[in-house]
């Protein structure tokens, strides 16, 4: 087991819902996925590269038949994954401090979900509820959120750069290129090796 | 669609595992033993085939049970959890998979029930979709690039660095010369491959509540 591999951590969870509340669950999510403004804060917080919250109603886990036993539950299931940057200590304290109002939102029709805030109890709800992943994988392992941001911009500039100072006499190419330079300066921090992180 | 986010997809796939109480070691652990000893660098079966990003193999053993007032139950099976951040359509994906690591699918889902094997491939992509759940909210902080687009765009971010820092109060004919063969050389730079920069450790981190 591990949960991480390089710079990012897998987070998985798993809540309890009562069925008739996953309904309104589904109507925040659907609310929070039109309007984008509302997920600025998740933006913002750039240390997730990839996120994701999965309803499983009681009656439609995967039935194959063929000696599967057919499923008895009384509860709907949120399942949530996550690939974040950092600690696990790191990423609750953010989301407690950072994103009360939106994990309450989410987690509130979840049984017993005591709230993001105080930070204590709701770090205790996470690991009861957390499960360990047996496999991870991750195409860049050096790499942050902010360092795939950081390269794309870079990588649009350069491009941009370079078409840009086709033709362009050397005094004029030296005037683009500072211009360039001043364009991706805050995007060039490197990438590397991740820390032993406890 | 929930299950994309611009162009990178999300997929969830949960497939119940064989029950065998004559299985020894039980079809759970078999899973678990082959999931520890998978590289997870270069020559990971998600390198190894095209489009994935990040991606994570779990072995659910049950529902939490949270504590009372709340109910306990159990499922009557434990499932294998899939769960995938690649590049656009599933179908292409899971061909992939299935075309160009299939005796790692076959020896990790040879444990869960109903499951056909990967050398048919139509048959190995109907399974994957039966068994998958929609993502009700998906988050990608990146969502409109490819994996080759990412390892290529992180290479040009070091070379980048490495270019200006060494080229700082040349004269500009020298500079735009040097350029242009920074440009030719980066060209002709292969992609990183995917996975690689991965350090294999002894120690292993990242339980709970640290």
């Amino acid at each position: 087991m591990s949960n991480i591999n390089g710079k990012v951590y897998a987070m998985n969870a798993i809540t309890p819902m009562k069925p008739w509340k996953t309904w309104i669950l589904r109507g925040f999510f659907l609310v929070l996925g039109a309007v984008k403004p509302l997920q600025a804060d998740l933006i913002n917080l750039s240390f997730i590269e990839f996120a994701r919250w999965v309803i499983i109603p009681r009656r439609k886990l995967p039935f194959l038949g063929d000696g599967q036993k057919p499923e008895d539950l009384q509860y709907d299931y949120l399942l949530f994954f996550s690939n974040f940057n950092g600690t696990w200590n790191q990423y609750i304290d953010a989301f407690s401090a950072v994103l009360s109002k939106g994990l309450n939102a989410i987690w509130r029709w979840s049984e017993k979900f005591p709230g993001s805030v105080p930070v204590t109890p709701f770090k205790e709800y996470i690991a009861r509820l957390q499960f360990d992943t047996d496999y991870y994988y991750t195409a860049y392992p050096q790499a942050t959120a902010n360092d795939l941001k950081s390269a794309h911009t870079v990588q649009s500039a350069l491009e941009s750069f370079a078409k840009k100072s086709e033709g362009l006499g050397p005094q004029q190419f030296r005037d683009e290129y500072l211009r360039f330079v001043i364009e991706v300066q805050a995007h060039l921090g490197e990438t590397g090796e991740a820390p032993v992180v406890f | 669609m929930a299950n994309q986010s611009g162009s990178v997809y999300g997929l969830t796939i949960l497939s119940p595992i064989i029950d065998d109480q004559k299985a020894v070691p039980s079809h759970d652990l078999q899973i678990r033993k082959y999931l520890a000893e998978l590289p997870v660098g270069v020559d990971s079966p998600f390198a190894l085939a095209p489009g994935t990003h990040l991606a994570r193999l779990v072995v659910m053993d049950d529902v939490i049970y949270v504590g009372m007032p709340a109910c306990e139950e159990h499922l009557k099976s434990k499932y294998l959890v899939f769960e995938s951040n690649c590049d656009g359509d599933l179908e292409s994906y899971l061909a992939g998979l299935a075309k160009t690591v299939p005796h790692h699918l076959d020896a990790i889902w040879g444990h869960c029930v109903g499951y056909p094997g990967a050398r048919d491939v139509d048959a190995f992509i109907g399974y994957m979709k039966a068994c998958q759940i929609e993502t009700t909210f998906y988050f990608a902080a990146v969502n409109d690039k490819s994996v080759l687009q990412t390892l290529r765009a992180l290479q040009t971010q070091r070379a980048v660095a490495d270019f200006i820092s060494e080229h700082q109060g040349h004269d500009p004919a020298h500079l735009q010369q040097e350029f242009t063969g920074f440009m030719q050389k980066l060209d002709s730079t292969p992609a990183p491959k995917p996975g690689a920069g991965n350090i294999e450790r002894d120690i292993k981190t990242g339980g709970r509540n640290e």
